[in-house]
């Protein structure tokens, strides 16, 4: 019987991010959804609704949410702990080149061999990455669209993207992507803690994570 | 129809009151306080017109139309009696020979104003617009040698307009690709807001210098604030009470225009405060949604115009669009068809081979 010890993998930041990330996306989700097709009808007039200014107020909060999630996840790219840092998960070593392919065979069930790994599996790792570089798009977007007069977003946002419509194009595709990813990487992370006795979902709770101890 | 209900005049004289107006409506248009408006009167008085080249290359003379066909005359009276104008394909009495001589010799005396109308093609050495045999871009260059400052009239003179639409047959551009050591301005639209025009000028012969521009080198006092922040429609946004299609209850109850693809929301210029053709009217006012028609590429970026986003092309179709919310939701049921058969083969392979878990 395999002996397994605790391992502290997740920083309180890494967590914070996380869960501030986690239900922004779903916020901006369904308030996006709702501010790129109003579906309700509120064909009375002089009633107190005030629904699609209510549901961008919940956007931009949750936008703002967001935004700051994503720093925090940029500055743990290269100051966090040595599982948070960006070259311990990128394909840019040896190392995580052969775990990007290992990976992509396990998952595809060609393979039972399964490396031990505490931090992020090279394809994970490079999911993230692209991921929060499409956030950062995203956040730049939004906040183009949010600040559209005289603003040092506005300048950003129109070297960038152009026009503001090219602007909410791309911002709305992304929210796709956003959607897309959240129901992949929920389906990955339970098939792992199904396949693993690592402690994946419940890291994110707590930080540790279960290793094979070695003997 | 009796004309004279919104003329103030007959087109060629103005009267005092006339011209005073128009100055005001100018100030007013370029955000300078009222303070102002006897300098701009001044300015707009001074015997010393400048001199100004109007040039028309790939373009429909809409542009020249609204300025001129204005339902006041004072405008278009008042620009006429502003400036000499001493070239402009449409307007001038002369033709051939002699027009392209007076061409000539406006651009020898030199220190004009340089008003360009339509787009400019580069394709194929750009001999898709000639005149007088000389290619529009070659034109371009020659007249804009010794102007003082350039005003690109119309979308199409500022980016291109409906022929830079893809695929862009002609290589069309507009004149800030061409010309890059002159003061360019861009007053878009298609047609521009003659008054816009008008205060774009007159700001030139107040201050003798071109208004701040933004990003598009648009003057920011016509195109500095968006469309949906300055709507009358803007609390039925708010509010949530939209036009579902043309004709139905909510367009008549002069509902907003958002979900019948009004680009309002992301279109700078200051139509909802200005208005057209001095009867206050514009399209938003009227029941049809904003084009975006003041926006570089607008004729790729906001069609279908009565759609809320442009389609997205499918890569390796030929031509093959669909909205992007077919498409986001198109990949996020194969996504999780595919997920499915993942966990599907999955559970096959543990039931065939047994438990492969570590303890």
């Amino acid at each position: 019987m395999a002996v397994y010890e605790k391992k502290y993998v997740w920083s309180i930041l890494l967590r914070l991010f996380h869960w501030t990330f986690a239900p922004s996306i779903f916020t901006l989700i369904v308030t996006g959804l709702y501010i790129h097709w109003p579906w309700t009808n509120t064909w009375l007039e002089g009633s107190h609704q005030f629904t699609m200014a209510i549901m961008r107020w919940i956007h931009f909060i949750a936008g703002m949410l967001f935004t700051c999630a994503v720093i925090a996840r940029l500055y743990l790219w290269f100051f966090g702990n040595k599982y948070e840092r960006v070259w311990d998960f990128l394909p840019i070593t040896g190392r995580n080149i052969k775990n990007l392919f290992s990976t992509l065979l396990y998952y595809a069930y060609l393979t039972d061999h399964h490396e031990e790994r505490l931090g992020h599996n090279a394809l994970a790792g490079t999911a993230y990455f692209f991921t929060i570089l499409l956030a950062i798009v995203q956040f730049l977007t939004g906040l183009y669209l949010l600040y559209p007069e005289g603003s040092l977003f506005t300048s950003i946002g129109a070297t960038l993207f152009g026009t503001q419509q090219v602007a909410r194009f791309i911002h709305y595709i992304l929210n796709w992507y956003f959607a897309w990813f959240a129901l992949v990487h929920i389906y990955i992370v339970v098939w792992n803690d199904i396949k693993h006795p690592e402690g994946l979902i419940s890291s994110i709770f707590d930080g540790f994570k279960f290793a094979k101890k070695e003997q | 129809m009796n004309r004279s209900l919104f003329m103030g005049g007959i087109p060629g004289t103005m009267s005092r009151r006339g011209f005073l107006r128009a100055c005001a409506i100018a100030t007013a248009a370029m955000g300078l306080p009222m303070e102002m408006v006897p300098k701009v009167a001044e300015a707009a008085s001074d015997p010393k017109r400048p001199s100004v080249v109007w040039l028309h290359f790939q373009e429909c003379t809409g542009c020249s139309e609204s300025l001129l066909r204005a339902s006041h005359p004072d405008i278009a009276t008042l620009i006429l009696d502003l400036i000499s104008l001493d070239y402009h394909e449409t307007l001038m009495a002369a033709a051939g020979k002699q027009a392209e001589e007076d061409l000539e010799k406006a651009i020898e005396r030199g220190n004009y104003l340089l008003v360009v109308e339509g787009g400019i093609p580069l394709k194929d050495g750009g001999i898709y617009c000639k005149i007088a045999g000389k290619k529009a871009v070659d034109i371009l260059k020659h007249a804009a040698e010794k102007a003082v400052a350039i005003i690109a009239i119309g979308t199409c003179a500022a980016y291109g307009g409906i022929q830079a639409a893809k695929p862009n047959p002609t290589g069309a551009v507009g004149v800030s690709d061409i010309i890059k050591d002159k003061p360019i301005i861009n007053v878009p639209g298609c047609p521009p807001n003659p008054h816009n025009f008008l205060s774009t000028v007159l700001y030139y012969l107040t201050f003798k210098k071109l208004p701040p521009t933004d990003k598009f080198g648009r003057p920011l006092f016509a195109y500095g604030r968006k469309i949906h922040d300055h709507c009358e429609r803007r609390p039925h946004f708010d509010e949530g009470r939209y036009v579902e299609q043309f004709g139905d209850v909510g367009h008549r109850l002069g509902f907003c225009l958002y979900k019948v693809g009004c680009k309002g929301p992301e279109t700078y210029s200051n139509c909802p405060v200005i208005r057209f053709n001095d009867v206050e009217v514009w399209p938003v006012s009227v029941g049809n949604g904003c084009y975006g028609c003041t926006e570089p590429n607008f004729w790729d970026t906001m069609t279908p115009f009565h759609k809320r986003l442009p389609n997205v092309k499918i890569p390796g179709g030929k031509g093959i669009q669909a909205s992007a919310t077919e498409i986001g939701k198109a990949a996020l049921g194969v996504t999780a068809a595919a997920l499915a058969i993942h966990a599907g083969v999955g559970i096959a392979k543990r039931l065939a081979t047994g438990s492969k878990s570590e303890e």
